[in-house]
């Protein structure tokens, strides 16, 4: 019962509060392109483009959903080679849900980015359009999530990072 | 033999092991332990620093504000779906789904209200307290109920930690202990064989050494010679005169005193170069570089002088009042053979004055031999 009570009032009080929030870092809508960045150019990849291209097909077992998971996407270092004409030394990503992080060691034919799952495109919702997985990660511990922080979810842009 | 650096070899070995284990694992527990714990309890900088809870229930409070503000705007109703979805798919976590009953019935709401939404549907405040109560009610339950095991699993690696590091003290503190000890080990084996050693030498020096006179024995001859092999040597033997008849006369303290007053004389006669040996009761034997020319008459007539200046009483001599000296000196080639003749050679020259009434000397120098006796008119 007390816990249900501290629910109420946490729920309550995030009610009132996100009222009176401000509304300014309200994202743009729309999650159907992918921005590439290198050297101050920009270029924006239609989703679509990328989901035709899926080539590389696989089942592993998702950490995140607790189950088997048949994927397709493409290899992410033959994408990288193809838009950045190499695979650079780091990148940058940025995600719909704002997160953003910087990682290296991207030649490795075990990275794939992701765009569909069980046979369907990824939607937000599916923490997609984009999404990197590694399609074999070894004898990580399943249960620990954190072993598993360099996948990205919901990739909204890649910028090349000398 | 094995060579005295590798008997203690063993434990300096064993010690230097002792402390690059020590190393070793400090170095360990720095490098690779650390990023473990930093990867398990981090909290930024990582997809799941933050609770996937908590920033569900974030996009989800976003979402209700942007409709509370603006239920009738067309764009603010996108705005609010598009952080529902985003709320959703930090939601839709296996994790949550197995552990968490409230998740399946949460997320069925979410969808219903995000298709409303995408409808064009205008929501009443109570309606989206109706959709949106429950999903946040359950992500602030999973958000708990994470924290709760965050908590324990803190605990339980800090006390794990704390155990871990427990036993590493005392490994560490064992195995420098173990290295002192080794060290001190090698240490005290060292000392032994250099007190060995220099016991072996002081030894090796008294078996060289006359004890009465302090000079050479007839060893240390052997070994000087063998020494200088190859460079041309002379040798002086030197009897003493009726020397038992001194002994019988005096005493064998006074003649033990004699010996030990002629081994200085004879010694400050070459001007301390040469070196002087004791043969026998009575006889010693000087042995002496020789360069250019080994002036053997030279060196024995001033050791006769100093005698002869000295004037050592020698009441038992039946032919003088002082002590006297018979000499005999050769010339030869350092080495094994060329001492054996030129101990015979001198030898040879000592029993010719001996012959001759003793209180002289002879010397041979090459194919020369020059020899001087005392006139008894001198004594």
């Amino acid at each position: 019962m007390l816990a249900w009570s501290i629910l109420r009032c946490t729920a309550l009080a995030g009610l009132v509060l996100v009222g009176t929030m401000s509304m300014t870092s309200v994202a743009v809508a729309g999650p159907d392109e992918l921005i590439l960045r290198q050297a101050g150019q920009e270029v924006r990849l239609p989703i679509a483009a990328l989901r035709d291209q899926a080539d590389e097909s696989f089942t592993l077992y998702d950490p995140f959903e607790a189950e088997d998971v048949a994927m397709r996407g493409v290899s992410f270092r033959d994408f990288l080679v193809e838009h950045f004409g190499e695979v650079p030394e780091a990148l940058a990503f940025e995600a719909w849900d704002e997160y953003r992080v910087t990682l290296d060691g991207w030649d490795d034919p075990d990275w794939i980015l992701v765009t569909h799952q069980n046979g369907e495109p990824l939607t937000l919702r599916d923490r997609g359009p984009l999404r990197l997985v590694e399609r074999d990660y070894g004898d990580r511990d399943l249960e620990n999530l954190r072993a598993f922080n360099d996948w990205i979810w919901m990739i909204r842009s890649i910028e090349a990072v000398p | 033999m094995p060579r005295p650096w590798r008997r203690h070899a063993g434990w300096l070995w064993l010690s230097l092991m002792s402390f690059t284990t020590l190393l070793i694992l400090i170095t360990y527990e720095t490098r690779w332990v650390y990023p473990e714990i930093h990867a398990y309890f981090s909290q930024t900088g990582n997809l799941t620093g933050q609770q996937l809870a908590t920033r569900s229930r974030g996009y989800l409070q976003e979402g209700l504000g942007v409709l509370l503000e603006a239920p009738d705007d067309e764009a603010a109703r996108e705005q609010a779906a598009f952080r529902l979805d985003l709320a959703y798919s930090l939601f839709d976590i296996g994790l949550y789904r197995r552990e968490y009953a409230c998740t399946e019935s949460s997320l069925s709401s979410l969808e219903t209200l995000s298709n409303r939404l995408s409808g064009g549907d205008v929501l009443t405040s109570a309606e989206l307290n109706r959709h949106l109560l429950g999903p946040i009610g359950c992500l602030t339950e999973i958000e708990m109920d994470q924290l709760d095991r965050r908590s324990a699993v803190t605990s339980a690696f800090v006390e794990d930690t704390r155990r871990h590091q427990g036993v590493v003290l005392g490994g560490s503190l064992v195995i420098f202990l173990m290295g002192l000890v080794f060290w001190w080990m090698h240490e005290r084996q060292r000392r032994h064989a250099e007190r060995a050693t220099r016991e072996s030498l002081r030894w090796m020096g008294r078996a060289l050494r006359d004890p009465l006179t302090g000079v050479g024995n007839r060893s240390a001859l052997h070994e000087d010679v063998l020494a200088q092999t190859g460079q041309t040597m002379s040798l002086m033997l030197i009897d003493i005169d009726y020397f038992k008849q001194y002994n019988d006369t005096l005493g064998h303290p006074d003649g033990d005193q004699l010996l030990r007053r002629l081994a200085l004389l004879i010694d400050e006669s070459l001007a301390g170069q040469a070196r002087l040996y004791r043969m026998g009761g009575d006889e010693f034997a000087a042995l002496l570089p020789c360069h250019d020319s080994c002036g053997l008459a030279r060196r024995c007539e001033e050791i006769t002088e100093r005698l002869r200046e000295a004037a050592i009483a020698h009441p038992g001599h039946p032919e003088n009042r002082y002590v006297t000296l018979s000499i005999g000196a050769a010339c030869f080639i350092a080495g094994e053979a060329g001492f054996t003749a030129g101990y015979a050679a001198a030898d040879r020259a000592l029993y010719s004055v001996k012959e001759h009434g003793r209180n002289g000397w002879e010397a041979s120098e090459g194919e020369a031999a020059l020899a001087n006796r005392v006139d008894e008119s001198q004594a």
